[in-house]
């Protein structure tokens, strides 16, 4: 196991170029909504998702988390009060992992973004990651058919043409806005796993690409596959648009991590449990629209489920 | 008074939010017939030139549209040779009060000329006579302006540039006196530039129709790799202009659902282009 682990680290540390602080930064695993991902949203991006703006503190942005979920409606309540622990056997190399991610951070990445922040104005970036965001789109389709979400599949295939052809190849998000209001699906290979009842197994920071697990490193490593710019040749070159990509991302969320990290009294603990509750209600929320799941797969009544049956007897 | 306001339309004009704008304009219904009528045909043009007022939100926004069109047009150097290509492009504009629009495409198009191999001396024989390229990149820019005369007429003008990134090129294997030889012929530098007149009706559930004159410019520099005699280009380069000037087209503009717009237009030549674009408003 751990000549896996030192291989897949070498492997990893191979392949990239620059950190990325959050899973949410793999190629690729851009829908892979970790904790940091989530935490770390910027007002910038927030503007172009149609969300809320202006997420100045740690408590705030865990406010906005628990709103977040209460709009998700039936699996935040499975999931309401209830603590989602994972094993963290190896935290002395995950803490490690985790201090070598934000010093990779605060010395490389945030600076870089800084000055790319500079020269490019925030439209033309927000469009660059909707590009981006648009090319993991077979990731997320394999994803959505593998959980029998053919509706969201639908869906996904309907934002992906529309952006394609009148959001100039997916520069443009038209198919979120107006009166078409086809929502990105965040569906990815690990949250699939999970959907079918595979545990995390235990929590691992890895290098670069930040908190995960065992089953979640399969959204990493999938989605590598799935992902059009990892077939970019020569590899320098590929290396070259993962930074870029990277870059751009981390320019459009510069202060919410430090913002979350000084709320912390200790942001490894934080970051982690965290990280372990956002991917069980990630996971509930997908198995609502699984056509396997949804029917069976809370046990727990709902408030209003006694009212219904009433009026049913009636 | 009475004189000069019956020589002035005093009308509001309904833009896409339902504000009238109340212009007082010459009634352009005479000048857009009367311009129709003097511009000769035939004529060509690659791409839709779309109805004069922009269909973005008044306070100001995109559309996009993506669209395909059949051209075809004829050339001149020593003889005549008819081009015809295919384009299929994407489209963003950025529009204003129904009344301006600037507008960039990025797309493709393939380019065939007839008879471009055709020997005329019997010594020299190719093995076919037509010039066929696939799919290279073009870009083009363009501007357009919208007068509202009416609450339901109004009229525009418009320019744009196409410049074909790219060189088309094909070769064919031939024969002189007995001995082969291939021939590779480069169209290189492919641009045009054209502007024109736009009259537009608005008519029921916002359906346009527009027609107008327009004028045009094409360019292109052509270079065949051998000299032999017959052929009717050489490794020297030959410019390529179109041989008319001006043309004609109309459309039509519906509304589609969920802020989607078709666009139907054609083109008068001496052959008929055609075109279509499905634009959709931010």
């Amino acid at each position: 196991m751990r000549i896996f682990f030192a291989w897949l680290t070498i492997l990893f540390l191979l392949m990239g170029a620059l950190p990325a602080f959050s899973a949410q930064d793999a190629p690729g695993a851009q829908n892979e909504k970790s904790l940091s991902q989530d935490a770390l949203e910027t007002p910038a991006q927030s503007a172009a998702d149609g969300e809320p703006k202006s997420l100045k503190g740690a408590q705030e942005k865990t406010a906005n988390f628990e709103e977040e979920y209460v709009e998700e409606g039936d699996a935040d309540e499975k999931t309401q009060g209830e603590r989602v622990a994972i094993a963290d056997p190896l935290e002395p190399f995950n803490r490690a992992m985790y201090l070598f991610n934000d010093r990779l951070y605060f010395w490389l990445l945030k600076p870089a973004a800084q000055g790319y922040n500079v020269v490019v104005p925030e439209p033309a970036r927000i469009s660059i990651k909707n590009f981006f965001t648009h090319l993991a789109y077979p990731s997320r389709l394999l994803s959505l058919l593998l959980q029998a979400d053919f509706a969201g599949a639908a869906e996904e295939t309907g934002r992906f043409v529309i952006n394609t052809l009148w959001g100039i190849g997916g520069l443009l998000d038209p198919a979120a806005g107006g009166e078409l209001k086809l929502q990105r699906q965040e569906a990815d290979l690990g949250q699939t796993l999970g959907v079918y009842g595979v545990g995390h197994g235990f929590y691992i920071v890895w290098p670069i690409w930040g908190p995960s697990s065992p089953r979640d490193t399969l959204t990493i490593v999938g989605d590598t596959f799935l992902y059009p710019p990892s077939y970019i040749s020569p590899w320098y070159v590929n290396r070259g648009v993962w930074a870029f990509e990277k870059i751009n991302s981390a320019s459009l969320r510069i202060g919410d991590y430090e913002s979350l990290i000084s709320a912390a009294i200790d942001p490894y603990l934080a970051i982690r449990d965290a990280y372990a509750q956002y991917r069980a209600k990630d996971i509930n929320a997908r198995k609502t629209r699984s056509l396997l799941f949804k029917d069976h797969e809370d046990p727990t009544p709902k408030p209003g489920d006694g009212q219904k049956d009433d009026f049913l007897r009636h | 008074m009475d004189r000069k306001k019956s020589r002035w339309i005093q009308a509001p004009f309904g833009n896409r939010s339902g504000k009238y704008l109340g212009k007082r304009v010459f009634n352009p219904l005479t000048v857009a017939c009367v311009l129709c009528l003097t511009f000769s045909l035939p004529a060509f043009a690659a791409g839709l030139f779309g109805p004069p007022q922009t269909p973005s939100k008044t306070t100001g926004g995109l559309n996009t549209a993506v669209a395909y069109s059949y051209a075809e047009d004829v050339f001149k150097t020593t003889s005549d040779f008819v081009l015809k290509r295919h384009h299929i492009y994407s489209q963003a504009a950025y529009g204003k009060n129904g009344l301006w629009e600037v507008y960039g495409r990025l797309g493709v198009s393939d380019l065939k000329i007839a008879d471009a191999f055709r020997s005329m001396n019997a010594l020299t024989t190719t093995s076919r006579t037509d010039f066929e390229e696939n799919w290279k990149f073009f870009g083009t820019l363009g501007a357009k302006a919208f007068y509202p005369a009416t609450r339901f007429v109004g009229v525009g003008a418009f320019i744009q540039g196409t410049y074909h990134f790219s060189n088309y090129t094909d070769s064919v294997p031939g024969a002189y006196l007995g001995a082969p030889f291939e021939a590779d012929l480069k169209i290189k530098n492919l641009w045009d530039i054209q502007g024109g007149l736009n009259l537009q009706v608005t008519l029921p559930y916002d359906i346009k129709i527009y027609t107008g004159p327009f004028a045009y410019y094409s360019d292109a520099d052509a270079v065949l790799s051998v000299d032999r005699p017959g052929l009717s280009f050489t490794p020297q380069k030959t410019a390529l202009q179109n041989k008319s000037k001006t043309g004609a087209f109309g459309g039509v503009d519906i509304p589609l659902a969920k802020g989607f717009r078709l666009t139907l237009e054609g083109q008068v030549s001496e052959r008929l282009s055609i075109g279509a674009a499905v634009t959709y408003i931010y």
